[in-house]
């Protein structure tokens, strides 16, 4: 190595001419140290050029090691990385399995319900698309699963064009409108209860429901009920009416002349038989409210009619017990209403007779009609014993009389005011009353106005 | 005169309501039984029928369903008098085409004159 720096790195000097010996000796030694001079400044000049070689290569390793460290590192970290987010990714694949698994089960927990529900139920979609039948309307109807199946995704129109499913558009004329409780009779011995709910959910409507409920079983008690009751009552009342015939011919002379004391006696004899035969008929009522099979008759009346009709029928007791009945309509317009006539009569003539009764001679009974709220009002006010305040709580219930009603009427059932609720209540509307004993009562009840339909 | 025929098993109930009858200016035929009532109708063709419910032989709603047959009295109106009144038989005499259903407690001899005169007149 140092012969080839010699022989290549290192210029020579450039020869000399001589003169004399002392002159070449001095020149020799002057281009000797010249030399010298020379190589160890070229020496010096190799070893740092050779130093700063070995530096910059021990940089270089340096800092490759350094590189391949951090590009390690990083793999390593990527690597680490990338199996964090497969882990995520797995786990999130597994919470949507679960989710999924758990969405099915829910689902299928409905299905189950809706497919073992005791009752047929058929859903709409909102656009009133069938979307669901259950197994019971197939058991309902005779209808297999691919004839079931066959009706998903048709209308209500549609359906009852299919011939088993037909009697249903007995009660759709066309679309699927509300309907509650509508019976359905299928056949001789099958009834059906149909009734169409609107289902929503946060969103607004999903659906329509259709729930259909056999009643035939409720029917056929209904009618043994029927029966007996009409079986006990015609034993009750075959010798009730005889009384009552005979003893109103004898008292319109039909049957020849009474003298007064035979009139005055027939005339009250004929007065409990009255009494006896109310009697019958508030039972006849109680037992049908509690079978819950009173029927209703509902048509639009004109109220205000109802009322005169009945004030009429009361002047001439009014008047026997000294008493000023009057009738006001009180509103100028007071809203057409659909009621059952006989059965809204009973609740005007119950609270009548109650202010009749249980109000001394010389009192006042007024009958208003009115508006509140939209809904027709009656209200009968009287100047009466009143009810008891401790008492109050228990009016409508059956068979309940205050104690100053025992003491000033002893006849009474208790039965008049439960039926008059139950009745006004099954019209939808309400009855309440204020009283304060010993000086005024006044029981109102309000019918929601007839349905423009 | 106009013809009635009262169907009704009751006797005090007959005696009653043909005497009433009688005395207002009515043709009265009676019958104890539906069996009995449905021969007389067919016999005597009467202009009203005042029919009780509950007989034995034959019930008013047989006596309407068999007059229903016969073109020449199946429009001869029909008043049920009857001891109940339950809605389910109302129903059922209105399907077969009675006139008008009366409970008899809750009318008298006269009132049931009053409303044969009603349905008499119409026709």
């Amino acid at each position: 190595m140092d012969k080839a720096i010699n022989s290549n790195n290192i210029p020579l000097p450039p020869a000399q001419p001589l003169s004399g010996d002392q002159s070449l000796r001095e020149r020799e030694l002057a281009e000797l140290s010249e030399m010298k001079a020379r190589l160890e400044e070229a020496n010096g000049i190799l070893e740092v050029r050779i130093n700063a070689k070995t530096r910059a290569l021990r940089e270089l390793a340096a800092n490759l090691e350094k590189e391949m460290k951090e590009r390690t590192e990083e793999l390593r970290r990527k690597v680490a990385e990338s199996e964090n987010s497969r882990v995520a990714l797995m786990n999130m694949l597994e919470d949507m399995e679960d989710l999924r698994r758990r969405a099915e089960e829910e689902r299928e927990k409905t299905m189950a319900i809706i497919a073992n529900f005791s009752d047929g139920l058929m859903f709409f979609d909102a656009r009133d698309r069938l979307a669901l039948v259950n197994p019971r309307i197939e058991n309902y109807f005779s209808i297999n699963k691919a004839e079931s199946k066959n009706m998903i995704g048709g209308r209500i129109s549609d359906i009852v064009r299919f011939a088993p499913m037909s009697p249903l558009g007995e009660v759709f004329a066309g679309s699927l409108e509300r309907v509650s409780r509508r019976e359905l009779s299928l056949n001789e011995k099958t009834v059906f209860e149909v009734s169409v709910l609107e289902v929503a959910g946060r969103a607004g409507k999903i659906g329509t429901l259709l729930i259909i409920h056999d009643i035939s079983r409720e029917k056929m008690v209904e009618k043994m009920k029927t029966e007996f009751v009409s079986i006990a009552a015609h034993q009750l009342r075959t010798p009730i009416s005889a009384i009552k015939w005979t003893l109103r011919m004898i008292l319109d002379g039909d049957l020849g002349p009474i003298n007064d004391e035979q009139r005055e006696f027939l005339d009250k004899t004929y007065k409990s038989n009255e009494r006896m035969i109310n009697l019958i008929n508030d039972l006849l009522n109680v037992t049908r409210i509690e079978e819950g099979r009173q029927v209703y008759n509902p048509v639009v009346a004109d109220i205000e009619e109802v009322i005169r009709g009945l004030i009429a029928n009361y002047e001439d007791m009014a008047r026997q017990k000294n008493l000023n009945l009057s009738f006001e309509k009180i509103a100028p317009v007071v809203p057409t209403v659909k009621i059952d006539l006989e059965k809204i009569k009973l609740v005007a003539s119950n609270l009548i007779e109650n202010s009749l009764k249980y109000t001394p001679a010389g009192g006042k009974i007024s009958v208003t009609l009115g508006e509140e709220d939209g809904n027709a009002m009656v209200e009968v006010t009287d100047t009466g014993i009143g009810i008891p305040a401790e008492q109050q709580d228990r009016i409508f219930t059956k068979y309940f009389r205050s104690a100053n009603a025992i003491k000033a009427e002893t006849e009474g059932t208790g039965l008049g005011l439960f039926i008059a609720k139950n009745i006004v209540e099954a019209h939808g509307g309400k009855i309440r009353f204020v009283s304060e004993p010993g000086r005024a009562t006044k029981f109102s009840f309000v019918l929601p106005p007839a349905e423009s339909d | 005169m106009e013809k009635i025929l009262l169907i009704e098993d009751e006797e005090l109930i007959i005696r009653l309501l043909s005497k009433k009858l009688a005395a207002i200016g009515y043709d009265v035929s009676l019958a104890m039984n539906g069996e009995e009532g449905l021969e007389k109708i067919k016999q005597i063709v009467p202009d009203l029928i005042l029919l009780d419910i509950v007989m034995p032989r034959m019930g008013g709603f047989e006596v309407m369903a068999e007059m229903k047959k016969d073109e020449n009295i199946a429009d001869i109106p029909v008043i049920i008098i009857s001891n109940s009144g339950q809605p389910l038989e109302l129903e059922k005499a209105k399907e077969l085409g009675a006139a008008d259903w009366l409970v008899k407690t809750e009318f008298d001899p006269k009132e049931v004159a009053e409303k044969i005169q009603k349905y008499i007149n119409k026709n």
